[in-house]
């Protein structure tokens, strides 16, 4: 019986279907041993998938799962052991073609074991939460091969040397940087960056930290930034071609810092072709190159900005301050608006239209127009000489867009109430001396002014514009009214309501009587159909034409009033004194000697001769009438020397008529405040009226708290008792 | 290789089958049929098939040594999609040749069809054994469930095969879930001067601890009872803690490191440490605690937000029950639009807090079920809720309601007439899992494949 049972236990013909055989495991591995082997040789044709499976199985069905692991971690190990030893043996630039190859065999041959032990790979090794065998494969290949002690450090060296080799302008192939990025990309992201991408930067960083020396040493600031382009360029284009897309952030990173961040402040400074100089030569592509790559770096653009700001501010305030340019205020305004227009280009074309940078500039100009106070009599009178003269040959949209310029000026400007004063003066002369060259755009300007600052600000002006279309229609119907009655001088009368326009109370000059006969109609007339006025003759700003005849000569002349009130005298006369003159005429004395001058001292045009002869007027002169003045013209119009500009004395009239006529516009303010807040203390009241009065002018905290005391001795507001700090309001 | 045209023949365990590349392309490459005829494996010509060298008539076949009735199902299932298993058929038996075949997830897939609360039918009534109570049933991701009893947690997979019982130290376990279909998270008490219980996970294929939670108080590791359990889907673990010197909050973990990452202390007024009901409000960025009725007198529920350590939103009963027949809340869940929390009294009522307001009161919905007002018997349980894919579900009893659509609008009962009341349910992988009372039953409701047109 037992011999029997002994025999068939031997003929049981499906032995590796029995756990209790001993040798079970080590037939089947050896199958499978075999089979790895062949694969590894490229023999794997002579095997039979369905079998090795279905050993591999058997073995984990029958719980040699661990066993089956272990044996194929120690194959494993002993193949790429043996890889190792064949490629530390590879020549010079065939090693990375040698890795290349052994790799993508490794590959291949781990794809076919993990086919075989597929079972294995979804129920054992997902239940003890081991290495997959297609990773253990790759862990092996990154522990055994890339990290052996003498490919690793050969493998980063061959990838380095090949990368310098492409700085310095070398081809590489590429294809095979990109196989061997890829392979240690394949081993985890953590090989790819500790094995390659870290000593990359590393080695890139010091690269470029020694080329940006050398660059910075030799090149200009537009060179050395294209030169910056041309690398970062280069190394983006590399990255893209055999790296991982993250280290293109990296690496740019690298250069950024080592290129431009490092030496941004030395760059931008640079003596002779630095930002200022890009900025004054109006070196646009350089100036695009440098903020595009300033973009990149951190402070680049806030360094750029305060750099251009500070250079805005130095050469216009040498602009602003230089005595010589305040000679010119045309000049000064159209160099002003050039600046602008130069730095709004560079803005537009270099910088993108960068809203920061665009506010810097506003910042800048409105800093320095300021710093001179006769910026705003400044820009009036350029805008008196663009509507006096008219642009040269310039159409409507041409004095439009000048127009728009100077309000860009205008909209820095702090005493906004000091330019309107100014524009009134000039406006005024304007219109009374006939010389406005175009209505459309003095209505365009205040238009302009209007929008800028609200309808107060322009109300007078417009009156002003109003007082002479309908002195217009009076003039017309008082001849209408006196007709045929026309044997002596005619007049034309502009009527101009006190209080729109900037006139001086000036006593009236006596005026010759044929004036006084049709000027005293006149007043008849007009106050007989508006009842209740007063008219008071503004002889100071008239014109006459007059004829004279000079040793038979007949010429026209075109003087101001005064001036004809002198001429008028010589109908009688051939020489008067000084004195004499101003007894009849009873000039004011600055303005008689003003256009006396004008009269015998402006070569071309001496109507009148003087004795003794020289340029200024004194007391004890004689004048008489000059028959040998001659001119080509049969009209000669007498200027009167005028002073464009203000005189010292002048100027400080304005300002004192500018700094009344604050008050009651702070006071306002202040009574609108407390009207709604009721209780506030100083320093709230001094923020909101400043604020409230922005648009108009910068007012003084000192003005303010003037006002307030007078308030509070009005009795409008009083000082809170408990806090004297605070104050309360008055109904 | 096999047959011209894309044609394969196969020879499994004596019976020959010809399908296409084509139809075997659906088994994917990473399955034993994908590598069979993957080139690397089909480089000379002259080897004729696989390993079951040339069948009588010349004809090229790859010889299979498997089971050639449930080959046919598995090439079945390529062919169509479909899983049809003849009545004859053991299912395990099946199961194991998918798993040969690296299939099996191609069969669990056409099992059962995806989840619809109205279309749910019984599958199958899976008998315990522990004596007692359950705690808690727990759905997995991949269809498979576990079910907290005493101290340990019986844990099946989809096939509802039994794995290892799971158990922290056999202490009583207070709340389990699944952080994915293979990784368990338990939350067991401590048993006095053992210093044992807390939180951990297990993998839930072997059993295996792999990490216990620590908690620190003032640098110093406390050990605590771990109630219930939550997390985010970032890596955020949150657990209701209990500490034995009153360090009452909410635990957080990170489930990556394992440590510790923040601790919310109880505020006065909010019972956080022993809450009934965590769950996390993704789009709200905050973590929803309930504690109710029984466990404390006065239901709390609130929504804490973890940046500013602050309760965001919270309701409290606290002053207006007066007595024990006053609508009581048992159990609460947010809804799906994280607009509102359901919840549900002793009478089966349904009634909701709006998370916007933070001053209503409950808005108690008559829409529910309109039946017997009864205070239930003793044998009953407290009832649950759930929500799933824009329905709502409630247990009450032996039955489980459902409810549709922005109404909740019961279109619904699931219910088995042995097994007694449902003591907790659970829905995932496109299952619902019910734990009865009495017999120590769980039952498994599975929406049909869809009809065939």
């Amino acid at each position: 019986m037992s011999s029997q049972k002994k025999r068939a236990t031997k003929v049981e013909p499906l032995k590796h279907r029995t756990d209790v055989d001993p040798k079970f495991f080590d037939k089947s591995w050896k199958k499978l041993d075999d089979a790895i082997r062949e694969i590894y040789n490229h023999n794997a044709s002579g095997l039979s998938f369905e079998e090795l499976y279905r050993t591999a199985y058997n073995l984990v069905l029958h719980k040699h799962g661990m066993k089956l692991y272990d044996k194929l971690v120690e194959k494993l190990k002993g193949h790429l052991e043996e890889m190792c030893r064949s490629l530390e043996d590879a020549q010079g630039c065939l090693f990375l073609e040698e890795l290349q190859i052994r790799w993508d065999d490794h590959n291949k041959a781990l794809q076919m074991i993990r086919d075989i032990l597929m079972y294995m790979d979804r129920t054992f090794i997902t239940t003890l939460k081991k290495t997959p065998v297609f990773d253990l494969g790759l862990e092996l290949w990154r522990d055994i091969v890339v990290r052996s002690p003498k490919i690793h450090g050969r493998l980063l060296d061959t990838l380095l040397e090949l990368i310098n080799r492409e700085r310095m302008g070398d081809v590489i192939n590429r294809g095979l940087m990109r196989n061997s990025t890829k392979m240690l990309m394949d081993l985890g992201p953590s090989v790819y960056r500790d094995d390659f991408e870290k000593p990359f930067l590393e080695v890139s960083e010091s690269f470029y930290s020694v080329e940006s020396q050398q660059f910075i040493e030799c090149c200009d600031c537009g060179e050395y930034l294209e030169k910056v382009q041309k690398r970062l360029a280069e190394e983006l284009e590399r990255a893209s071609q055999y790296m991982d897309a993250k280290t293109a952030d990296k690496i740019t990173g690298v250069v950024e810092t080592e290129m431009l961040s490092i030496h941004m402040q030395r760059l931008i400074l640079m003596e002779n072709s630095g930002l200022v100089n890009m900025l004054i030569d109006d070196k646009h592509e350089d100036l695009t190159r440098m903020y595009n790559l300033f973009k990149r770096v951190p402070d680049g653009h806030s360094t750029i900005r305060s750099v251009m700001t500070s250079h805005v501010k130095e050469t216009g305030k040498a602009l602003v301050t230089d005595p010589e340019r305040l000679k010119d205020p045309v000049d000064f305004i159209q160099r002003l608006l050039n600046e602008k227009d130069k730095y709004d280009k560079t803005i537009s074309v270099s910088f993108s239209n960068d809203k920061t940078f665009q506010n810097a500039l506003n910042s800048s100009f409105e800093y320095f127009i300021n710093l001179n106070n006769r910026s705003p009599e400044f820009i009036s009178l350029y805008v008196d000489d663009k509507l006096r003269k008219g642009v040269k040959g310039a159409n409507e949209e041409d004095v439009e867009t000048v127009l728009d310029k100077v309000m860009m000026l205008f909209r820095y400007l702090q005493e906004k109430d000091v330019f309107e004063k100014y524009y009134k003066q000039h406006l005024a002369k304007r219109l009374l001396s006939g010389k406005t060259t175009s209505d459309e755009a003095e209505r365009s300007m205040l238009v302009k002014l209007k929008t800028e600052c609200g309808y107060q600000f322009t109300s007078k002006l417009e009156g002003m514009f109003t007082d002479l279309k309908t002195s217009q229609d009076t003039m017309q119907s008082f001849y209408a009214n006196i007709s045929g009655d026309t044997d002596g001088p005619t007049i034309s009368v502009q009527i101009l309501t006190t209080g729109s326009w900037p006139t001086q109370p000036c006593a009236p000059c006596n005026l010759p009587p044929e004036i006084t006969d049709i000027s005293e109609k006149f007043r008849a007339y007009y106050l007989g159909t508006h009842n209740g006025r007063r008219l008071t003759w503004q002889t100071n700003m008239g014109n006459a034409d007059i004829k004279a005849t000079f040793a038979g000569r007949r010429h026209e002349l075109n003087v101001s009033t005064y001036q004809m009130c002198v001429l008028m005298l010589f109908n009688s006369t051939d020489g008067m004194t000084y004195s004499d003159i101003e007894q009849a005429t009873a000039i004011p004395r600055a303005e008689l000697k003003r256009c006396l001058q004008s009269l015998a001292c402006v070569k071309g045009k001496n109507v009148l001769r003087k004795e003794p002869m020289s340029k200024d007027i004194s007391q004890g002169d004689t004048f008489y009438y000059n028959d040998k003045f001659t001119s080509k013209l049969v009209k000669v119009k007498i200027g009167t020397v005028v002073a464009q500009k203000e005189t010292e004395p002048e100027k400080m009239e304005t300002r004192q008529r500018v700094e009344e006529d604050r008050k009651p516009q702070i006071e306002a303010a202040i009574v609108r405040i407390m009207k709604s807040r009721r209780v506030l203390d100083h320093n709230s009241i001094i923020t909101e009226v400043t604020k409230q009065l922005q648009s108009r002018f910068l007012a003084n905290p000192v003005a303010i708290k003037k006002r307030i005391e007078s308030l509070i001795e009005r009795e409008f507001l009083e000082r809170d008792k408990v806090d004297r700090k605070m104050y309360r309001y008055l109904a | 290789m096999g047959l011209g045209g894309g044609r394969v023949r196969f020879n499994v365990g004596g019976q020959v089958f010809d399908t296409t590349t084509t139809t075997l392309a659906n088994a994917g490459r990473d399955s034993m049929l994908g590598a069979l005829l993957d080139s690397s494996w089909n480089l000379a010509p002259t080897i004729s098939g696989g390993g079951g060298g040339g069948g009588g008539g010349g004809v090229a076949e790859y010889f299979i040594d498997r089971n050639p009735a449930c080959f046919a199902v598995l090439l079945d299932l390529l062919r169509t999609g479909s899983l049809h298993v003849p009545p004859q058929l053991p299912e395990k038996l099946l199961y194991r040749e998918a798993l040969y075949y690296g299939l099996l997830d191609h069969v669990r897939a056409a099992r059962w069809g995806a989840f619809d609360g109205d279309r749910l039918l019984l599958a199958a009534s899976v008998p315990g054994r522990a004596p007692g109570d359950g705690t808690a049933i727990r759905a997995a991701p991949d269809g498979g469930c576990c079910v907290a009893h005493g101290g340990a947690v019986h844990v099946y997979n989809w096939m509802l095969d039994e794995r290892r019982p799971v158990s922290l130290d056999h202490s009583q376990v207070n709340d389990v879930a699944y952080l994915d279909e293979g990784t368990l998270l338990i939350a067991a008490r401590e048993r006095l001067g053992k210093y044992d219980g807390g939180l951990a996970v297990f993998s839930a294929v072997s059993g295996d601890l792999h990490h216990r939670f620590r908690v620190v108080h003032d640098r110093q590791a406390k050990s605590f009872t771990a109630g219930a359990l939550t997390f985010d889907q970032d890596s955020n673990i949150f657990a209701c803690c209990k500490g034995r010197f009153n360090e009452y909050g909410i635990g957080v973990w990170d489930r990556a490191s394992g440590e510790q990452a923040d601790f919310f202390y109880e505020p006065p007024g909010c019972a956080l440490g022993d809450a009934d009901k965590l769950q996390w409000l993704d789009a709200t960025n905050a973590l929803m605690v309930a504690t109710l009725f029984p466990k404390t007198d006065n239901c709390f529920i609130g929504l804490l937000d973890f940046r500013q350590k602050n309760v965001v939103w919270s309701w409290s009963d606290a002053g207006t029950a007066a007595s024990l027949d006053d609508k009581r809340v048992l159990h609460a869940i947010a809804m799906e639009d994280e607009r509102s929390v359901c919840v549900i009294n002793q009478y089966d009522d349904l009634g909701f807090l709006d998370f916007r307001s933070n001053a209503g009161g409950v808005r108690w919905s008559s829409r529910s079920k309109l039946m017997n007002r009864k205070v239930p018997g003793e044998e009953s349980c407290y009832p649950k809720l759930s929500t799933h894919g824009g329905q709502l579900f409630s247990s009450m009893n032996d039955s489980i309601s459902v409810f549709s659509g922005p109404e909740c609008v019961l279109t619904s009962t699931l219910r088995r007439s042995n097994g007694g009341a449902i003591c907790d349910f659970s829905i995932g992988g496109d299952r619902l899992f019910a734990l009865h009372n009495e017999e120590n039953v769980f039952d498994v409701w599975e929406t049909p494949p869809p009809p065939i047109i």
